[in-house]
């Protein structure tokens, strides 16, 4: 299974690479037209690995601005979108190593108020009683809390997965390392995130 | 018999739907022998579906278009700064001004500027500084102005000058623009940051003087 994390409407593909193209050429209205496509996607990513609004911001920014840099290297060999999550993997990535964060740090609850975009690929479907969403949005913080505790090579391993849908191969490449280490890492992700929400699943909410 | 790390292998690649259709039957075969297993599987796959119905893979940026300004913006500065760089790299390589990196010529340049006296400038219209004329008090000095608009320098070339001991270390200073006052008849020398260098005006008997 490979639901890579790039437009896969042939249409908007192509559009991907006209705009690409003419950003190569260094026109920023095109680029800025990447930008505006991407940069939610982008955003989700840094935030799922940092836990934090304004970090999260800054480097979604980051990635756009060494994409700019890099985009005359880039031989469209690959999606843009793909290219462009790697760089900003590695940016968060490279942060995350600078900071030392570890996943047994402080979780913030104030960093856990965002929705999924109406029509997103994650979105629950159907509508829910208010009682019943109440508890929708309690499993939610469970699971953020949850993640947020993990290692930041697990928490990495769960979102490439779950979230981006990567292959294990496309995963072993973004992380830099095996297919036997990705998959123990997500094993551990998923045992440890199945500790903490053990009560979730016997008790469903 | 499968290590454990195998048997974890296995469990997660049929979470992840990574098996192979004989490979996904052999192992669910097994959940009738092993309960525990069977639990297992389903209390993951639970999670796992929880997990991607609560995590948004697309979350809005706060403050869009400011976040979208703020990255041409920062293009349009390192366009920018990649110019002057290569403007400096090429003034630096260029082999018609590499003379102007000997110590002693630098040296003598600089002091110069002091014996030279003044140096009348005026903003043009492209924001840059022009060196209208150039006064030496000593009739046995000649002054020379080049301008490298490539290089964004502009050389003053003093001839007639004793050399300057070697040991000696004189700091230039770059004039970015200069603001003359009628009124008061002085002219205001800045640099690139805004901050006087030197304020020029003329003597009673019309001899430019420094004040500062």
């Amino acid at each position: 299974m490979s639901a890579a994390p790039a437009a896969t409407d042939p249409v908007e593909q192509q559009l991907d690479v006209d705009l690409v193209i003419r950003s190569q050429a260094g026109d920023t209205r095109a680029f800025d037209l990447l930008v505006t496509r991407y940069r939610s996607r982008i955003y989700a990513m840094t935030y799922h690995l940092v836990r934090n609004d304004t970090e999260a911001w800054d480097l979604a920014q980051e990635a756009f601005i060494k994409a700019w840099r890099a985009l005359p290297n880039f031989k469209q060999d690959a999606a843009f979108y793909t290219w462009l999550y790697r760089i900003a993997h590695n940016v968060t990535c490279d942060w995350l190593r600078k900071k030392k964060i570890q996943g047994d740090g402080e979780f913030d609850d104030e960093h856990t108020n965002h929705r999924a975009m109406p029509g997103s690929r994650t979105m629950p479907q159907g509508f829910d009683t208010p009682d019943r969403a109440i508890k929708r949005q309690e499993l939610g913080q469970r699971i953020d809390q949850a993640i947020a505790r993990l290692s930041v090579d697990h928490r990495q391993a769960v979102m490439l997965r779950e979230i981006e849908g990567l292959s294990y191969e496309e995963m072993a490449e973004v992380m830099g390392c095996s297919l036997g280490t990705v998959m123990s890492r997500l094993f551990y992700a998923r045992k440890k995130l199945q500790e903490m929400l053990k009560d979730t699943y016997e008790n469903p909410i | 018999m499968k290590t454990p790390s195998e048997e974890n292998h296995d469990l997660i690649r049929w979470l992840d739907d990574e098996m192979t259709v004989g490979e996904r039957r052999a192992f669910e075969a097994n959940w009738q022998s092993d309960p525990e297993l069977a639990a297992e599987a389903e209390s993951m796959r639970w999670l796992s579906e929880r997990i991607k119905a609560h995590l948004p893979a697309e979350i809005p940026v706060p403050h869009a278009d400011f976040f979208n300004s703020q990255i041409q913006a920062r293009i349009a500065q390192m366009e920018v700064d990649d110019a002057r760089e290569r403007a400096e790299t090429a003034a630096s390589t260029s082999s018609r001004f590499l003379w102007l990196r000997l110590p002693w010529l630098a040296g003598a340049a600089a002091a110069a500027l002091a014996i030279v006296g003044l140096v009348w400038t005026q903003s043009g219209s492209s924001g840059c500084s022009t060196i209208l004329s150039t006064y030496t008090p000593n009739p046995s000095m000649k002054a020379q102005v080049i301008e490298h608009v490539d290089a964004v320098a502009t050389v003053l070339l003093l001839e007639g000058l004793d050399p300057i001991p070697a040991e000696k270390k004189v700091v230039g200073f770059h004039v970015h623009h200069a603001e003359s006052d009628a009124e008061v008849a002085t002219t205001t020398l800045f640099d690139e940051n805004g901050a006087v260098l030197a304020v020029v005006a003329l003597n009673a008997q019309g001899q430019p003087q420094m004040l500062k």
